[in-house]
Formats: structure tokens, sequence, C-alpha cells
């Protein structure tokens, strides 16, 4: 209970840069200099208008990306020093991604969808349908476990996409424009899994957009711009507790 | 991440594109196809062959005299031969004396023609035939009753002789015993030889021949002992052989009666400077074959191999365009985990099933092809019965080496076409790849 308090540092970010190299002359730089502190259980939006460098930044919050300098300890491992066997575990474990576009293998059903961070955490076979098929209950989708991808709707998609980023348990959610491609209703319902998955679960979720009213609805608000924060609402501290299942 | 799994997702993605991916095995089921037709005929043909010398008498050998150091049999010509070089009598006695159940003496002495009036008044054409205990074996007769010549009534001068079947039925009423009866031929020279009948045996008309459009009019050998034989011919005195056939045991290994000629003669001969004794067998001609089938195995392999590789080209630009068309798909899997290891294996099990099924269908493809040549042949077989008394049933016999060589290389072809495409497919930087549309 006392956790709450001094609620765990999930991200360290001091000072990041990212340059891109487009022959030698034309170095672009496009995050000048980030630092940023999110702890366990924070909802927080980052908000820009496109070319802010927000996406930058969500790339490299999600390790799919290094800095250029700087560096950014995730649960207290600096992720610019890591190998790319590394950074993928990292990203099998610690991040779970929720795309605008839904990015669900079209092949496969519901069920392998959300399963395949399991397959590629090296679990069995029974854990992994179990693990699933619970995770799909949890978004409401286990009546369409056996759906592939094409015959969902897009907020049901994307409820299939929320569910596969909790596969692993892992420490973030970390959602690009979730509800960018979804009406205003499929949308709402999609923020609300998001709010039930950080009151509930306890999850530090990420929400990257570019909507004031979506960001409105988080408890901090960092705004980006030409590379650089220019606000942050901050921590509030009052993160939410963990719900101890008393059963 | 398990084999079980890839292997899943590779017939998933496989079966996702069906008409693509059977385009892409076209080259490999064509070249594994050729090989296995090739190769089943290949062995059956050997096996065939072997089967009808077998029949033959694939159980008689060659002994000839040879020039030492001489490497085959034309070379004897250089160094005159002397009658002390030749093989003598006395020596093939000894030596089946020494093996007596493995080894008899197979060679045939034609001494003219005879004739005989059976009981109807009717002549009954034959041919007088010198022979040894072997002799039968060399023209692929079988005792059918009664028993064949011996080397005692060779030595001992027996007027004994065997006859064929056909000779039974051209001479003697139905139902009458031959043997024990006791023939007269009249020979070419005008001589009449009485002749007691110790055996009848059945002539082999694929060796020796029809002859006579009718049974009536065939004429078919009386073997008498070579002793005999030789009488009639006026000939007291033999000077020795250059060659003879000798004819063994089928009990006996091959190799191994091979090696007791060999050194007995060895032995004979190990005094004489110029001359020594080889021996050739009808498992020569087997060889001869089996080169033939070698050579042609190889021709098919390499256009195999050709095939295998223009095949394997296929495989790759069809992995490279499913890399391409997968990469968002690459971009999702590395987002969510995969290492580059994991994208890497998972596309060449891909090309490595794509290959195997490839090859499995060649395979088939291969021995349907065997089996409906077998049925043909064996319709050609069935129409001569000469043929199928030679021939019988032509059994297909797949090649199993060639099937599993078939396997490995079509498998060897997934890995190779397949690891350039998955390793740019593990190389994909996932960012990029996820905003691939």
């Amino acid at each position: 209970m006392t956790v709450s308090n001094m609620a765990k540092r999930i991200i360290e970010m001091s000072n990041i840069i990212k340059r891109y190299y487009i022959g030698q002359p034309n170095e672009l730089q496009i995050l000048n200099g980030i630092s940023l502190t999110v702890h366990e259980g924070e909802f927080v939006a980052i908000v820009g208008a496109s070319g802010s460098g927000k996406s930058t930044l969500m790339n490299m919050i999600g390790a799919l990306d290094k800095p250029t300098e700087g560096s950014y300890l995730l649960n207290g491992v600096d992720v610019s020093k890591l190998s790319d066997k590394q950074l993928s575990e990292i990203r099998n474990k610690e991040i779970g991604f929720v795309f605008q576009t839904f990015n669900l293998i079209s092949r496969t059903n519901a069920l392998k969808n959300v399963e395949m961070p399991m397959l590629y955490a090296g679990k069995g076979r029974k854990e992994r349908s179990k693990r699933a098929m619970e995770l799909l209950e949890l978004v409401e989708m286990e009546d369409r476990s056996t759906h592939k991808p094409n015959e969902l709707s897009g907020g049901q998609k994307q409820r299939v996409a929320i569910a596969r980023a909790m596969a692993n348990d892992p420490s973030i959610i970390l959602a690009d424009e979730p509800t960018g491609a979804l009406d205003t209703k499929t949308g709402r319902m999609v923020m609300d899994i998001f709010h039930k998955l950080h009151k509930q679960e306890g999850k530090t979720v990420i929400l990257i957009t570019h909507s004031p009213e979506l960001a409105s609805e988080t408890e901090r608000i960092i705004t980006i711009s030409d590379g650089s924060i220019v606000s942050d609402t901050g921590y509030t501290g009052n993160a939410p507790d963990k719900e101890v299942s008393a059963e | 991440m398990s084999f079980f799994e890839n292997l899943k997702m590779a017939f998933g993605s496989i079966a996702a594109n069906k008409m693509r991916s059977l385009l892409t095995m076209l080259g490999i089921i064509i070249g594994i196809s050729a090989v296995i037709t090739i190769t089943t005929l290949g062995t059956t043909l050997r096996a065939t062959v072997k089967g009808a010398l077998d029949s033959l008498g694939s159980n008689l050998f060659y002994v000839y005299l040879s020039e030492k150091n001489a490497d085959n049999y034309y070379d004897t010509v250089e160094i005159e031969v002397t009658p002390d070089d030749l093989i003598q009598l006395s020596m093939l006695e000894e030596l089946v004396e020494k093996y007596p159940d493995e080894i008899r003496l197979a060679d045939e002495n034609s001494a003219g023609s005879g004739t005989l009036r059976n009981s109807e008044n009717k002549d009954v054409s034959i041919n007088i035939v010198g022979a040894y205990n072997g002799t039968l074996d060399y023209n692929g007769g079988k005792i059918l009753a009664g028993r064949n010549l011996t080397m005692r009534d060779v030595t001992e001068r027996k007027y004994t002789c065997i006859v064929s079947d056909i000779f039974v039925r051209q001479y003697f009423k139905k139902g009458e015993d031959p043997l024990g009866r006791v023939i007269i031929v009249n020979t070419e020279g005008g001589a009449a030889l009485e002749l007691s009948i110790v055996g009848v045996y059945k002539y082999n008309a694929m060796i020796n021949g029809m002859g006579a459009t009718s049974e009536e009019e065939m004429k078919t050998p009386v073997y008498v002992p070579n002793t005999i034989a030789q009488q009639l011919q006026g000939i007291y005195y033999d000077p020795g052989l250059w060659g003879t056939m000798l004819s063994f045991n089928i009990k006996y290994d091959s190799k191994t009666v091979q090696d007791h000629i060999q050194s007995f003669f060895d032995e004979k001969y190990a005094s004489n400077k110029n001359y020594g004794i080889k021996i050739s067998s009808a498992m020569d001609q087997l060889k001869m074959i089996d080169t033939v089938i070698n050579v042609i195995t190889i021709v098919v392999a390499v256009i195999a191999a050709i095939s295998l590789l223009v095949g394997g080209v296929g495989v790759m630009n069809i992995m490279l365009v499913s890399v391409t068309e997968r990469t968002r798909e690459i971009g999702i899997r590395k987002a969510l985990g995969a290492k580059k290891r994991a994208i890497k294996r998972q596309f060449v099990t891909e090309a490595i099933i794509i290959c195997l099924i490839g090859g499995i269908i060649g395979i088939l493809i291969g021995l349907l092809n065997g089996e409906l040549v077998g049925l043909v042949a064996n319709m050609l077989v069935k129409s001569d019965p000469t043929y199928e008394d030679l021939l019988g049933n032509i059994s297909i016999q797949p090649s199993t080496g060639a099937i599993m060589i078939s396997l490995i290389f079509s498998m060897l072809t997934g890995v190779f076409f397949g690891l350039y495409p998955a390793s740019k497919a593990a190389k994909m930087n996932p960012i990029d790849a996820l905003r691939y549309d």
C-alpha cells in the first residue's frame, strides 16, 4: 500500500538527442535533448503536431530505436546500450504496442494474434492460449477469438490489438493514435479500455496523440514541439493502487 | 519459438498462396520426378537383368588362358602359346574333384547330328553333344527326371545320355517311361551308338532357340559324356583347352567360388612364366549394365541439378516477393519482440517447406511414372511366353537411395535459396517496416 507514494520510475530519459544523417552536411536533429520521467501506473499523454518529433520519441520509448545521445533507462536498464537482440527482448517483455492501424497479422485469427508476443517469449502452447483467452475476455472479444482480422470491425481489431499488447504483461502500454482510425463511438470504447487497464490493472499507459481532448482524459500531458518538451503537467503522484484481488 | 510453431506458420503462409506456391515448386517437382523416374527404371532394369542372368546361368564362369601382366583377353596373342600352357582336362577333373559339390565342368563339344527311328517308324533328329556334369547348367536346362551326367560317366566312358523333354515326346509314346531305356542313335558317320537314358531335362528355348516352327521338327541335344563324343569324333588325345566354361552350385557365393578357382589355377600356373588363368563371369555383363545405368544416372542428375537450380532461383524470387509483400508483417513481428533469428528462421522454414513439398510431389510423380512403365513392360512381356519364362513378372523397384538423396537435396535447395530472402527480412528496420504500405 505504501508503494503508491514511492512509485517506481519506469522511464528515465535524460537529454535524449536523435539525429538522422542524410548525407554528411544534412544532418537532421529530430529530438533536441528530451528529459522525461514516467512512474509506474501513470497515464500519460504525449501531444504534438505532426512533425513535432512525437513519433520518434515513441519509437525511442518503445525500444524500436536507440538515441544518438543521452541515456534512457527503462526499468533501470539502459536501452541506449543494448544490442539488437536485447532490444527485441525488451520490446517483447516490457512494451505493449497499440498502433493507429491496428497491425494485426491478417492470416491468423484473433486468438493467434494475441498469442504472438508469447510465442516469441517462448511460452508453451497451453499457457499461451489460456492467457490469450483471458485477455480477449478482458477486452470483451472472447466470442470473436476464431475470427480473422478482416472479419472484425475497426473497434474490434483495436481491442484485439490491445489484448495483444497486454500479452506478456508489459511495463508500459504504448499507444500511438489508437483511436485515429476509428469513429467517435468506437474510439470512446477503446479509450475506456485504456482507462480500465490503467485503473483496474494498474498499467502504465502512454498515449501518443495530436488530439487535446483525448489528452485531457489522462493524468498528465506532455506537449512536444520541434523536438523539445514545451510543457509537462507533471507527475500527479496519485497513481492508483493495483487492484489486489482478495479472493 | 519452437520448431513446430515455425512449421505451422510456414504451412499457413504456403496455404494462403496455394497457386503461387505450386508454381514455385514446379521446377523442383520436374527435377526430382525426372531423377526418381530414371533411377527407378535403372534399378528395375538392373534387377530384371540380374534375374534373367540368374535364370540363364549367372552361376557360370569362363576360365581362360591369359598372358600374365595382360589387361584383357585380346592381349593374349603376344607370346606364342605352347601345348604346355593349355588347360589340361586332368586339371579340370582335379578341380571338380577338389570341390565336388561346388564346381562343375560346363564345356560342351558338338559331335554332329544323329537320327533315331521311333516306334511309329518316324525319324527323330538330334544333336549329339559331348558334355560334362555342368554342361546342362550352361545351356540353361533343368533336370526333370532321373539324374544329370556325372564326371564318372565321363572318365569311365559310360554309354549314358540325357535327353530333352521335347525328345521324349518325339520319340516315346505317351505314358512311356524313358528312364533306363536304351536308344540307338545313327550318327552322321554311319555308326550306331547305343545309349542308356539316365535323365530327362527341360529344354530352354530362350537360350537354345526354337529352331523349327513345330515341336515335331525340332532338333534338341542329346548330351553324352564328352569322352564318348570324342570317341565318335576320332579324338583319342585331348591337347588341352584355351578356355572352358565352369558352372557352380548357386548355394555357394560366386565370389568364394571364383576365389577357389583362381587360387587353384594360380597354383597350377605358378611356374608358367608367360601364361596364367583369368576368370570372367556373367556378372561381368551386369557390371557393364551398371556402368550404362550409372552414366544415365549421372546425366539425369546433372539435368536434375540444373532443374533444381532453376527451381531454387524461382523459390528465391518468390521468397523475395513474399518478404517485400510482408514487410509490414515483419515490422509487426519485430515490434512484438521477434528477434532477427526468429524472422530468419520463419522464412527459411517456409522456403524449405516449399522445396520439400515440391520434392515429395516430384518423388510421387516419379514413382507413378515408374509404375506406369512397369505396367506397360509387363504387358509386353506377358504377350510372349519365352520372354515371360525368362523375365517373369517385372516388379518396379524404386531406388530408396535416390528418394533419400532427393529429399535431402530439395531441402538443401530450400535452405540455400531461402537464406538470402530470409536474412533480408531479418535485417529490416522495424520502424521502416511498420510504416510500409
